[in-house]
């Protein structure tokens, strides 16, 4: 029994977190959000980092590592607000392709050269797919209409579980972003970060982040070893990464004042992300519907000597 | 990250439920706020020792069985679900024996951690005083010194156990000219000392479980000092955060809570409102993460690691989980939640637990000051009143 993040998973995520926020800023989203949101160079250096495949075999040219290593890199995708799809082809994708046993494409997917677009039931779009294009709030996301038939439920937890891990990471940045803020916005003669107010907003939000991560790295193991009750511990993770960030979120845009209001500050990238991820491979609503038939229904065991049930 | 218990620790937990199954009182005990309650609550301190269960983490010569902390955590989730009490000298093994153990000298070592994992010395907190609560640096008792003793003279308030503990600890200014921080010693006494008087006072539910003490000219012996002189301050932050961190509030109590609000919950689902539904959803998630969270900071610990500013978060985190449990089940409960007693007899443990659930935000540090340390020094933010 070990809930450790080792070393080698806290370097890469490291690794990939300075990668993106040398190359992948706010400047860089504003860039994008003004001449087009793709930008095959930025895909190109996610490439050439490996983690298109990350969790593609090592037969198949990837580096075949697990869910929890996605999750933290899918985290570190939600911090830099990055806009290519890089979870849904690689953490999502890839690791159902593989549970099917259809191994052809994977070669492909972990040079670079193909992207998977994910139709599924629980979604009334499909993101960078073909179709009627579909207008996001987000303006980094490219959906389009599409008639999703596919109820696979190893997809739609695949799907949850690396939304989760984003919607994490985006809390984080949106935190650092209002943090910064506050101290550096000086009203009544002191950083508006002084006042308790502001602070006791922000270490709530910090208690919900530091809360909601343990549960998305356990739902990515329990999904990972394909344990019976992963669908719950999925559930659990997309319902506590869904209020975290959107606590932060509100959070955040409420301690940046009228300036949080403006298209001109960045959060409203991360902000906007956020809404989009809470409601996409299942509502919260969904998800603690799970829940609720597993903890009241009584087809999961609790209890102190449940923990990892 | 490995999430399968090895078959020792399957085999640990199976000896844990067996002795608990067999040693845990089958009624619950009285409340440990008063003298029948703390008198039971002792004796089930001892039989506890009497398995060699008092503290399991220390080492054998100390009294403990030296096992690590994913085995203290099995024996935590096996004591809850047995149902066991609220343990009598938690101020001790949680709190004052972790720091025994960083800061205290050997023979401090084998004179107090022994008798403490056997329940034969029961230990308060002496923190707070009337002008030192949340702002602890404030703390004006004096220990002045005198040959190879200290003179305690001054008021500590609020002392948990303090109405009928054995001993206590707690902070003194030993330097008369220091400001705040400074100059302040870390003190175990013995409670029985002359020059003390113990005040119990009546908690909300009307029973005494903490107490003032009044010290009047105490002499305590100066090898009774944790640390050296003027090191209280960074000996008392070490409690802190064991009293906030990982040891004092073990994720089983709460999982444990949630699992009799789920119960709760089932027996008053028709007249529930939708709310509460979610609420004890929200119970267990909450008392889960919790627990991950644990079981995260238990493997970083045993990886080398140290408990820093999160031990704030998690204070927060329990003691909010607490209450809003209670205050769920209260809800459920409706025109029952008042009684002391049920129609059955059975005691109202929801209306115990709701009233000390309300203590939780506030002792160990209230959550205000918590959130201030968190935005401080995990977040960065300026301290209060900076420009």
């Amino acid at each position: 029994m070990d809930m450790l993040l080792t070393e080698d998973q806290l370097a890469l995520a490291e690794t990939v977190r300075d990668y993106l926020a040398g190359t992948h800023g706010p400047e860089v989203l504003r860039r994008l959000d003004a001449e087009g949101n793709r930008d095959p160079a930025i895909w190109q250096g996610l490439v050439d980092m490996g983690l298109t495949g990350l969790l593609v075999p090592e037969a198949q040219g990837g580096l075949g590592m697990g869910l929890v290593d996605a999750a933290l890199i899918a985290a570190e995708c939600g911090r830099a607000c990055l806009a290519e799809p890089l979870v849904d082809t690689a953490f999502v994708g890839v690791p159902w392709l593989l549970a099917q046993g259809k191994l052809d494409q994977l070669p492909d997917v972990a040079a670079g050269r193909v992207t998977l677009p994910l139709a599924h039931a629980i979604n009334p779009w499909v993101a960078d797919g073909e179709g009627v294009a579909l207008k996001s709030v987000d303006p980094m996301r490219n959906l389009s209409a599409s008639a999703n038939d596919n109820a696979d439920p190893h997809l739609l937890n695949l799907g949850a579980l690396m939304s989760a891990a984003q919607l994490v990471g985006l809390a984080d940045a949106m935190l650092h972003l209002a943090v910064e803020y506050a101290k550096i916005r000086t009203q009544f003669g002191q950083p508006i970060g002084a006042f308790q107010a502001i602070k006791h907003q922000l270490a709530t939000c910090a208690v919900a982040i530091e809360f909601a991560k343990p549960v998305v790295w356990q739902a990515a193991q329990a999904l990972q070893d394909r344990r019976a009750s992963a669908a719950v511990h999925v559930s659990h993770a997309k319902v506590a990464a869904t209020d975290a960030a959107m606590l932060t979120a509100e959070t955040a845009i409420q301690v940046h004042g009228a300036m949080g209001y403006t298209y001109e500050v960045d959060l409203h990238f991360w902000m906007k992300r956020s809404w989009a991820l809470s409601g996409a491979w299942g509502t919260r609503a969904f998800h603690l519907k799970r829940v609720d038939a597993a903890v009241l229904g009584g087809t999961l065991a609790i209890g102190p000597e449940h923990t990892f049930a | 990250m490995h999430l399968e218990y090895t078959p020792e620790q399957h085999a640990f937990r199976a000896e844990v439920r067996a002795w608990m199954e067999a040693h845990v009182p089958k009624e619950p005990l009285v409340t440990l706020e008063c003298r029948e309650g703390y008198d039971q609550h002792v004796e089930w301190e001892r039989t506890l020792a009497s398995g060699n269960w008092g503290m399991v983490t220390w080492p054998e010569a100390y009294g403990g069985r030296g096992l690590d902390l994913i085995e203290w955590l099995i024996f935590e989730e096996e004591y809850f679900r047995a149902g066991g009490p609220n343990r009598a000298n938690q101020n001790g093994i949680f709190l004052l024996g972790p720091t025994i153990m960083e800061f205290g000298t050997e023979e401090q070592k084998k004179r107090f951690l022994t008798p403490m994992a056997k329940g034969e010395v029961i230990w308060a907190q002496a923190w707070s005083e009337p002008g030192a609560g949340s702002d602890m640096a404030a703390i004006s008792s004096k220990a002045v010194r005198d040959g190879d003793h200290y003179v305690i003279t001054g008021q500590k308030t609020w002392s948990s156990r303090a109405a009928f503990a054995d001993w206590g600890f707690g902070m003194f200014r030993t330097d008369p000219d220091s400001k705040r921080h400074k100059g302040l010693t870390f003190i175990l006494f013995d409670i029985n000392s002359p020059g003390i008087t113990r005040r119990p006072i009546r908690q909300l539910h009307g029973d005494t479980g903490f107490a003032e003490l009044f010290f009047d000219e105490v002499r305590v012996p100066v090898e009774n000092c944790l640390a050296g002189e003027g090191e209280g301050w960074n000996v008392a932050m070490a409690t802190a955060g064991f009293e906030r961190g990982l040891m004092l509030r073990s994720p089983g109590r709460f999982q444990a809570t949630a699992k009799r609000l789920v119960d709760l919950y089932r027996k008053h689902e028709a007249e529930a409102a939708p709310a509460a539904r979610e609420a004890v959803l929200q119970a267990w998630m909450s008392a889960q993460a919790y627990a991950y969270n644990t079981y995260a900071v238990a493997a970083k610990i045993m990886a080398g690691g140290k408990i820093g500013a999160e031990a704030s978060l998690n204070k927060i985190f329990w003691s909010e989980l607490d209450r809003s449990m209670h205050r769920t089940a209260m809800q459920l409960l409706g025109a029952h939640a008042e009684l002391k007693r049920f129609d059955d007899g059975a005691v109202n443990q929801w209306l115990e637990g709701y009233i000390f659930s309300l203590s939780g935000p506030i002792y160990a540090g209230s959550n205000e000051v918590q959130r201030n340390i968190t935005a401080e020094r995990m977040l960065g933010l300026p301290r209060v009143g900076a420009g």
